[in-house]
């Protein structure tokens, strides 16, 4: 196992300015791991970086303290000075280091508590790391471990974001600011299952037409039978623009599908009635400087879930029910951990009496087969009769972990055992 | 009777206000439906009053300054009614009722010399009448234009806080704009086209001269304008809330102001 070491900076301890300047771009990230392992003599590396956390996480083989290290990494990668990041930077290891990820992974120490991406950011970072290489032992069994911990926060509690009351949230903003929905126009510009649940609602409150554009032909026919809708050209876009009053977007395009200079010319042809552009793709296809053109909105869906946020009571009885989840993941992760280290440890101390009772069979070079298969058994025996008190002593369940440890430690040195890969 | 008709018409006026005001806090509805009942009533001995006072001087009672306060305020409650029954518009009486209020008060400070014989005629009764629920309308379309901008921005900055539960859609509100600017804008082009009428029969030398006309033909100016903008380009947020904001100052000026410039519009 490798010593796992987590430095990293939030919206909670540094100001926007300064994440800014650590921040990695994804093209940056295999790269930036390399260096971390090449040049810092990290075995295992990941690097999490959103726009409300920097995250760097970095295992030694040799059980050195990492965060050094980490510190250098950081300040070399970005050409940072010494102090430059003093009072920003929060350190983990063992059991904080794990329940952090696991908080994290469940959205408990976002800024919108309960938000849906944080997740799916830490799993790109994650299959990055793994793609990188730089993913070893330690961090596939925590990072995976995390995933499955904010799956069972989602599905126990209500802290989560649902599907549903983000797209029904739309629905309600859309009545903001439009007050009636009938015969308003829905324009849904790519697919996926949160803009059909918002097209679906919308609907349901009334608008009346639905136009669909994809990538894909075939799937805008599909979409646009199910809507009752027209399909459009992808390249038809801006043309049907000014006839739509809700326009869903979400592409996997990398780069603004909606710009600043096209919805401008739409607001004009649209004589200022509003337009209302929801945007959940990530990363964003809608450019955000176009939420400051006179009468348009822009809401990304972390504009939505904030929305969501601000008008959910109980929020917090939800958030302790998900650190109760948390805190109990982490106990049994750490003690099956121990166990396994446990077991590794029994099975080399155990190997180790063996040989050393085994090596007995040498000073009786004359004995026939039978006789010397009498005598091995016999060692073998012995050596698991001495191992067995041993054993007894550190496995005690009622013994106190510190304690246990203490025991674990004088038995690796008196035996010379190795810690378990 | 009508002083007592309208002092229990501004007590009903205070208790719809402070229920609009504490439903606005705690957005209970049992509180709006309160405001709505008093604020009916208030509005019901309002009309009381206005027509007992006619009976009482057994003459058209929107002539003179005092009466003209008083049916100001009667056009603003109406308008406020209106408002919360056909689009349930709650928040409006917290800003409209304090206004209307002070309307009221106003009529018991401001000194007035009963009307000449002079104003005794159709064309005045017209020309006040018209012009007064013009002013309540703009009145009320001003006070929808900044609260248009009000939820806007709060729209805008993606961040529902105070107003966003409180204020009706931006398209309710732009409608509620519209309408009281197009009735304020007929009203006021019919009261004007009155009012010159008589000028010109009655007054010596040019009506045309006098600076409250031409301060009323500048506001009418600049409501065109903006209905101009709003109908034909299709404006609507900022640039609209602005220039409804200077058309009311120059409805305040005309009705306030202009009079100390001298002319032939002061009678006594």
């Amino acid at each position: 196992m490798n010593t796992l070491g987590l430095i990293g900076l939030s919206h909670k301890t540094a100001p926007v300015e300064v994440r800014e300047r650590v921040a990695f771009t994804e093209s940056e990230v295999p790269q930036a791991l390399g260096e971390l392992c090449r040049d810092f003599g990290f075995q295992e590396g990941l690097i999490l970086s959103t726009c409300n956390r920097v995250e760097i996480l970095g295992g030694l083989s040799n059980g050195g303290r990492p965060f050094d290290r980490l510190q250098q990494f950081v300040r070399s990668y970005h050409g940072l000075r010494e102090s430059e990041l003093d009072g920003y930077v929060y350190m983990l290891e063992e059991g904080d280091l794990i329940r952090h990820l696991f908080r994290v992974a469940s959205s408990l120490d976002s800024m919108i508590l309960g938000e849906s991406q944080i997740l799916g950011q830490l799993k790109r970072a994650y299959s990055l790391a793994c793609d990188a290489g730089t993913s070893g032992k330690s961090i596939n069994i925590v990072l995976p471990q995390a995933f499955s911990v904010a799956k069972r926060v989602r599905t126990e509690t209500k802290i989560a974001f649902s599907k549903v009351s983000v797209s029904s949230v739309a629905a309600e903003l859309a009545r903001k600011i439009f007050g009636n929905l009938e015969g308003r126009t829905v324009f849904l510009i790519g697919a996926g299952e949160m803009s059909e649940l918002a097209a679906r609602n919308l609907l349901k409150s009334g608008a009346e037409k639905i136009l669909v554009a994809n990538r894909t032909g075939r799937r805008s026919k599909t979409l646009a039978e199910q809507f009752r809708g027209t399909a459009v050209r992808f390249s038809d876009i801006e043309r049907f623009l000014p006839f739509s009053d809700i326009v869903l977007v979400s592409t996997g395009a990398g780069s603004f599908i909606l710009d600043h200079d096209m919805v401008e010319r739409t607001i004009r042809r649209r004589r200022y009635n509003p337009l209302f552009i929801i945007d959940i793709s990530v990363p964003r296809n809608v450019d955000p400087r176009i939420n400051e053109i006179e009468n348009v909105f822009v809401y990304d869906i972390d504009d939505l879930e904030s929305v969501v946020a601000a008008g959910m009571e109980d929020r917090q009885k939800e958030a302790e029910e998900a650190e109760k989840i948390v805190t109990e993941e982490l106990k049994s992760f750490l003690s099956v951990r121990e166990m396994n280290h446990l077991g590794c440890i029994i099975q080399s101390l155990r190997s180790t009496l063996e040989e050393i009772c085994l090596s007995e069979l040498k000073n009786f070079p004359d004995l026939d087969e039978k006789e010397r298969n009498q005598l091995e058994r016999c060692l073998k025996r012995t050596a698991h009769r001495i191992a067995h008190p041993l054993i007894q002593e550190i496995k005690n369940p009622l013994a106190h972990p510190v304690e246990r440890r203490r025991k674990l430690a004088v038995l690796k040195q008196a035996f010379n055992l190795k810690d378990p890969e | 009777m009508a002083t007592l008709l309208f002092n229990a018409a501004f007590g009903f006026y205070i208790v719809g206000l402070f229920h609009s005001a504490v439903g606005f806090l705690t957005k209970k509805p049992v509180f709006f439906r309160v405001a709505f009942l008093s604020v009916l009533v208030a509005f019901c001995l309002h009309s009381g009053f206005l027509v007992v006072r006619g009976l009482e001087q057994s003459a058209f009672p929107l002539v003179e300054i005092r009466e003209l306060l008083a049916f100001f305020a009667w056009t603003v409650t109406l308008c406020f009614l209106l408002a919360h029954r056909r689009y349930g518009f709650h928040a409006l009486g917290l800003f409209l009722l304090p206004l209307v209020a002070a309307l009221m008060m106003g009529t018991v400070f401001v000194q007035a010399a009963p009307a000449p014989d002079l104003l005794r005629n159709s064309w005045v009764y017209l020309h006040t009448t018209a012009i007064f629920l013009a002013y309540g309308l703009f009145l009320v379309s001003f006070v929808i234009g900044i609260l248009y901008l009000v939820q806007e921005r709060e729209l805008k900055a993606r961040k529902p806080r105070t107003f966003y539960d409180r204020l009706p859609s931006l398209g309710v509100m732009d409608e509620l704009f519209q309408k009281s600017l197009i009735w304020g804008f007929t009203f006021m082009t019919v009261g004007l086209l009155a009012g010159i009428l008589w000028a010109g029969q009655t007054w010596s030398g040019s009506w045309y001269r006098d600076p409250k006309v031409i301060a009323a033909l500048g506001t009418w100016g600049i409501y065109l304008l903006l209905l101009y903008v709003r109908l034909s380009a299709g404006w609507r947020g900022k640039w609209v809330a602005w220039i409804s904001t200077f058309g009311f100052i120059s409805v305040l000026f005309t009705f306030l102001g202009a009079s100390y410039f001298g002319g032939q519009h002061i009678f006594e």
